[in-house]
């Protein structure tokens, strides 16, 4: 584990030193997440003009529930968005071969190769976001529910981290899989806003099959009483790790796959 | 230290019809087709020993090396290398092993050289110590000092090989897997990479595990061949003893461009020469024989009274000819056993 942690920091420091060369990539993707994050919110702005509520729940709760969705998925994008790339640059190319040799875990290898600056954008916004909502949100706020709310945010990276990591999977057997993993990603925009205002259908589907409910709507819900969600969002911690668990089976699953067919 | 024991590995391909048609067809019901490419291998290789491992395109060397390293698990038989599995225990093996895959780079793309080296320190646990020196002398010997501040995608394919090889050898480990390194190289850099690997295996007794087209790798470098077809093993042995045993086969290429009928041998040559295959065109013409037995001046003798030559070609009793008969004989559809037989 330590090593891990060591062997990270290394490979980090290098991809920090390519992002530098590329100052102006790194600026451009910054800004560019940034900008489009701004235009969501924006949307929501105008919405809420006109009306005070959507479905019980106030402008400054609905952008608490982005800000965590946000955060959350920043974790994903700024140290695993690597995992989108595993059909086109690891699998086909034959690239894999190549970490397959090295003494360490492969998946490990594969997130560690990549360090994505225009997560930083996304963590920043989604911080300014939680800055702004948190102040308006009736709420009192201790060392408790600051410790909470980042367990809540980690194991919101972690749900889009596994969701990716089970598609992105498929491309073990598929050419590719990377339009089923964009199509199962484009989801979680729906999870960014209260569930409760969908179909049930829709709910179950995003609660239990592919939970991005946990990514943001129900953490969120934990800190805002009148939601009715505070007892299944207890459980989001725990719904992250069963994720993670289950898509790094898979992924071991199709690395075996791999070993045996060799493409 | 090396032990394979009938490996074998066949590929299950899907069979598709062509076309649009053939496609959709696939997806509902699929077909597969089982492709042998390694038939049953054995071979023991010990510690120190620059084995070369030989054969025609798709006669199944990078395959035998993928299942050595570990990345492809065998369909059966069993590999093991300095008592390790390595298909079970992948990451413990990669520790003493080092690679290298033709065109495929194992350094980082976009950081320089340098870094790309030092990651490879932590990632096999390098001693500071040591890691410096090896560095320091593989600078030297590939002449890497203009190239190390340099990203590898900047690289040219000589400079390229160069780090990479250095990169395989870097953590020292016991066994090298070389899947042709000198492909698509200049003489000079061939001649680099020679020298640096003969010398590796000087000093610290690394393992070698080679394969290539060019037979001046295996002159230079191997002191044991593995030539293998169609997935089999066709010879294995010595270096000087497969040209002992083979090399008193000579091999005259005649260039007759007056040939207008199929090709007759003359009389007094019948029974101690063979015709192979014609490589281009019908005008040329090829005879194998045994040099203790008949002279290559009555060869050539006998064909110039009976045809008219334009031009000729002595092979010499290279590696390079004794592969190439052995390939030769091996089209014309004998099996190995026979083409051995024959030998
Ligand atoms: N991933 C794969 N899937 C299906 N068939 C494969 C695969 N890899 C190789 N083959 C087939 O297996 C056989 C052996 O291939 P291999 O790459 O081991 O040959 P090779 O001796 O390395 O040839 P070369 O000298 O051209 O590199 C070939 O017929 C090849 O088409
Ligand atoms: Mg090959």
């Amino acid at each position: 584990m330590r090593r891990y942690a060591k062997l990270y920091w290394e490979f980090a420091k290098n991809q920090m030193k390519v992002m530098m060369e590329y100052r102006i990539d790194f600026i451009i993707g910054v800004l560019s997440v940034m900008l489009e994050q701004f235009a969501s919110i924006f949307f929501i702005k105008v919405v809420f003009n006109h009306i005070e509520q959507i479905n019980g729940w106030s402008f400054y709760e609905i952008l608490f529930i982005y800000g965590i969705a946000a955060t959350g998925r920043s974790i994903h994008h700024i140290f695993f968005d690597n995992l989108w790339t595993l059909g086109w640059q690891y699998i086909r190319p034959g690239q894999l071969d190549r970490l397959l040799i090295r003494p360490i875990n492969p998946l490990f290898h594969i997130v560690a190769d990549r360090l994505h600056q225009d997560g930083f954008g996304q963590l920043i916004i989604g911080l300014i976001i939680l800055g702004t909502a948190i102040p308006q949100l009736d709420l009192a706020w201790g060392a408790v529910e600051i410790a909470l709310l980042v367990v809540m945010i980690i194991s919101s990276g972690m749900i889009f981290v596994a969701v990716n990591l089970f598609f992105a999977t498929f491309s073990f057997w598929m050419i590719d899989s990377l339009p089923v993993v964009w199509a199962v990603f484009n989801l979680s925009d729906f999870a960014r806003y209260p569930l409760t205002i969908y179909h049930k259908g829709i709910r179950t589907f995003l609660t239990w099959i592919i939970p991005y409910g946990f990514t943001a709507f129900y953490p969120a819900a934990y800190f805002i009483d009148k939601s009715g969600f505070r007892e299944l969002a207890l459980w989001t911690p725990a719904v992250a790790l069963v994720c993670c668990v289950i898509a790094y089976s898979f992924w071991n699953r199709g690395l075996r796959s791999f070993a045996s067919t060799g493409s | 230290m090396i032990t394979v024991e009938n490996l074998q590995k066949e590929y299950k391909l899907v069979k598709r019809d062509p076309g649009l048609k053939g496609a959709v067809k696939s997806l509902f019901h699929r077909q597969y087709e089982t492709k042998k490419a390694v038939k049953g291998v054995d071979f023991t290789i010990g510690q120190g020993e620059t084995v070369g491992y030989i054969g025609a395109n798709g006669a199944g060397k990078s395959t035998t090396i993928k299942m050595l390293t570990g990345i492809l698990t065998p369909s059966a038989g069993k590999v093991t290398v300095n008592g390790l599995v390595p298909y079970e225990n992948r990451q413990e093996n990669a520790l003493s092993i080092g690679a290298v895959f033709g065109q495929r780079t194992q350094l980082f793309w976009d950081i320089p050289v340098r870094e790309s080296f030092n990651l490879l320190k932590h990632i096999y646990e390098i001693p500071d110590q040591e890691f410096a020196e090896t560095v320091s002398m593989f600078t030297e010997v590939l002449n890497l000092e203009p190239l190390l501040g340099v990203p590898v995608r900047q690289l040219s394919l000589g400079q390229k090989m160069r780090c990479e090889l250095a990169a395989a050898f870097l953590h020292r480990p016991k066994v090298v897997y070389l899947d042709e390194p000198t492909i698509g190289l200049d003489i000079a850099v061939k001649v680099r990479i020679r020298k640096f690997i003969k010398e590796m295996n000087k000093i610290w007794g690394t393992t070698v595990l080679l394969t290539t087209h060019d037979m001046q790798d295996i002159e230079e470098i191997c002191d044991r061949i593995i030539i293998i077809d169609e997935g089999r093993i066709l010879y294995d042995g010595g270096l000087e003893e497969i040209k002992v045993q083979f090399g008193q086969k000579r091999v005259i290429h005649f260039d007759l461009p007056e040939l207008d009928s199929p090709f007759i041998l003359p009389a007094p040559l019948l029974g101690m020469a063979e015709v192979l295959p014609a490589s281009e065109g019908e005008t040329k013409v090829s005879l194998s024989f045994d040099h203790e037995r008949v002279k290559s001046s009555f060869v050539i003798s006998e064909m110039m009274n009976r045809y008219d030559i334009q031009d000729l070609t002595i092979a010499d009793p290279k590696i390079e000819s004794i592969v190439e008969e052995l390939y030769n004989r091996r089209e014309q559809g004998g099996t190995y056993e026979q083409v051995l037989a024959n030998s």
